[in-house]
């Protein structure tokens, strides 16, 4: 029997995506992304270029890189931003590593996973007022260590980087956690396992093996954090009580206040810009030993 | 002191389930040992206890003597090549091998030299500096071995190493391990859900069944001497007939057959199984008063290669499979012919239901 002169099956045919097809499937999402996040990004950029009345230049570069003031916000936003990954990762971690670990039941572990997102669902600007009443200087915690004795004058942890840090951290928290929870589950138990029985102590093999494969869940997280905490406005402008700025409010100002709309175009660039340098350098660094793991 | 591991009543419960119902079992220093059963037996958790993996619930595992009750696997002088085989993707292979080591704290000469040596019995040299993903599953296999015997354990623990790979790289690694094992020098413990692959490699076999060890010996006396039906039906091919046993306690093979040689074992069974391997069973009659002979009828008959494989059934309905040898005879014979069979007295054995 020649096997060729079979009929061509319809169904598997038309199953099959074609690339007219796919592409045609992918317009929505194409025009969606072109509207709503290429144009306005174009227009940003030429925003930037251009003088106030109409012609290009590079003079609005020149202001803002030449700026003291712009440059303190933004080592301002960096700094900030990177202790909130610093700190997110350092209370993640443990915290994933239990989920993982040692919440064996499967309800249990949703009903980790639920009470992790359940403050998502609240607005930020609850939340962060709900940080005023804890951290402020007859907040609960000024009030339990003057109580306890351990001061004798309220601290001043409010309206500062510290209560912008905390808030941040507190807020994006869940993210760190669970891009964490998603890769540290994947890793194979028997290469920990492995690790005990060539000799290594738990520790030895949480450092040399269970770590290790659980990095590309950290990195991904905390990018995800830095770039959440670089872009943030609300936490920062309740929490820095005017006294901090951050280049995300700086860049409101400029719309909102200062009507200098090529100067706030300027600076998102080179926030955007920045921040893209800075994430690109920290894959760099992890580059081989992420394509190692996966 | 020839045993190196001893297994002592050792009980393993999780929950309402138990995992190993008292298993003893001594393993001679050097020796070859296979822990053989069907999945849920049992035998990987016997592995893992000795591996430190599973805290037995009763009784003692000692390794040279010392108890382990209580020692972490780090500090147990067993290693285990694992199912998967879970070698570390972030390492290469030379790092796999020179993980134990580096954990003895040899000095760094040392452990690059012990790791090229285990790289060579392995018959890896050359690929320390790939990837586990950059190697193919044998090789995979390969450098788990070495990863294994660079810690130079007591004995090491096998955990169905070569269920992974394909039919033929299994037949040419069971063949590389019993080589390394003579060339090491070290005690195996082997454990495979194959009858063949434990057949093959194991100087000894312990046949195992819901939590327990039926039968413990070599390949050979188990195969020739099962000592219940359940082993009989799982190392190598076997025919049960089920027989009656009359009043005086002698065994009938078939109903209305001849009288047989056999007597049940023990007193008061009323039924018994007769053991007969397929390759015992000759055509024609008896030829002598050490024979039994029976009349069946041709049921099938298939060519497997080296011979003719026969489906035979008895007047009561009871099938038995023969493989006589090749002979015209055999030639000759078609579905639905009545022919007689034979086999030595001494080729079966009475088992207990």
């Amino acid at each position: 029997m020649r096997t060729d002169a079979r009929p061509v099956e319809q169904g598997g045919e038309g199953m099959r995506l074609t690339s007219a097809n796919a592409a045609f499937l992918m317009l929505g999402p194409i025009a969606f992304f072109v509207l709503f996040f290429l144009a306005p990004f174009g227009l940003l950029v030429a925003e930037s270029f251009m003088r106030p009345d109409g012609g290009v230049t590079l003079g609005n570069y020149v202001s803002v890189l030449s700026d003291g003031y712009y440059w303190n916000a933004l080592i301002n936003t960096l700094l900030i931003s990177l202790w909130v990954t610093v700190v997110a990762f350092l209370l993640g971690y443990p915290l994933a590593y239990f989920i993982v670990f040692h919440v064996l039941r499967p309800w249990g572990r949703r009903l980790i996973y639920v009470l992790l997102m359940t403050p998502l669902f609240t607005s930020n600007i609850v939340r962060a007022f709900g940080w005023i009443v804890i951290l402020g200087r007859r907040g609960i915690v000024n009030a339990t260590l003057l109580a306890v004795g351990l001061i004798d004058r309220p601290l001043d942890i409010l309206y500062g980087k510290l209560s912008i840090v905390i808030g941040l951290a507190y807020i994006l928290l869940p993210i760190m956690v669970l891009s964490i929870c998603s890769v540290l589950q994947t890793v194979d138990r028997s290469l920990i396992e492995a690790a005990r029985d060539l000799g290594a102590r738990p520790s030895r093999a949480f450092v040399a093996v269970t770590f290790p494969l659980s990095l590309p869940g950290v990195v991904a997280g905390s990018i995800i954090v830095f770039a959440l905490s670089v872009s943030a406005y609300v936490i920062p402008s309740i929490l820095s009580g005017g006294r901090e700025m951050v280049t995300p409010i700086l860049i409101f100002q400029q719309y909102a206040a200062t009507f200098r709309p090529d100067i706030g175009a300027t600076l998102s660039v080179v926030l955007l810009a920045v921040t893209l340098l800075l994430i690109g350098s920290y894959l760099i660094l992890f580059e081989r030993r992420l394509r190692a793991v996966g | 002191m020839l045993d190196v591991v001893v297994v002592d009543s050792l009980v393993k419960r999780y929950g309402p389930v138990t995992a190993l119902a008292g298993v003893s079992l001594a393993i001679r220093r050097g020796e070859f040992i296979a822990l053989l059963g069907p999945s849920g037996c049992g035998k990987t958790t016997l592995l893992r206890a000795v591996a430190g993996f599973v805290e037995p619930t009763s009784g003692e595992i000692r390794i040279n003597g010392r108890p382990m009750q209580g020692v972490p696997p780090n500090l147990r002088p067993v290693n285990t090549v694992f199912q998967q085989f879970a070698l570390f993707p972030h390492m290469t292979a030379s790092e796999n091998i020179a993980f134990g080591p580096r954990r003895q704290r040899l000095a760094p000469a040392q452990i690059h030299g012990r790791v090229q040596d285990a790289l060579a019995m392995v018959g890896l040299e050359g690929l320390g500096a790939r990837y586990p993903r950059e190697l193919s599953g044998g090789q995979q296999q390969r450098v788990a071995l070495a990863r294994a015997i660079v810690n130079r354990p007591e004995v090491l623990l096998l955990d169905e190493p070569l269920g992974a790979l394909d039919l033929k790289l299994r037949k040419r690694m069971q063949v590389e391990l019993k080589r390394l094992h003579q060339q090491l020098g070290m005690t195996f413990l082997f454990v495979t859900h194959d009858q063949q692959e434990a057949l093959a490699m194991a100087d000894r076999i312990a046949v195992m069944r819901e939590g327990a060890i039926v039968q413990l010996g070599s390949g050979a006396e188990i195969y020739r001497n099962p000592a219940t039906r359940y082993v009989a039906d799982f190392i190598g091919e076997a025919n049960l007939i089920t027989c009656r046993v009359d009043a005086s306690g002698a065994v009938q093979i078939t109903p209305n057959g001849p009288g047989s040689p056999y007597r049940a074992p023990a007193k008061g069974a009323r039924q018994v199984s007769l053991m007969v391997r397929p390759e015992s069973v000759r055509l024609g009659g008896a030829a002598g008063t050490d024979q039994v002979a029976l009349r069946a009828k041709l049921k099938d008959k298939v060519f497997v290669g080296s011979t003719y494989r026969l489906y035979l059934v008895f007047a009561d309905g009871q099938e038995i499979a023969a493989e006589p040898g090749c002979s015209s005879e055999v030639d000759e014979l078609a579905p639905g012919d009545m022919v007689w069979v034979h086999w030595h007295k001494d080729a079966a054995r009475v088992l207990e239901d």
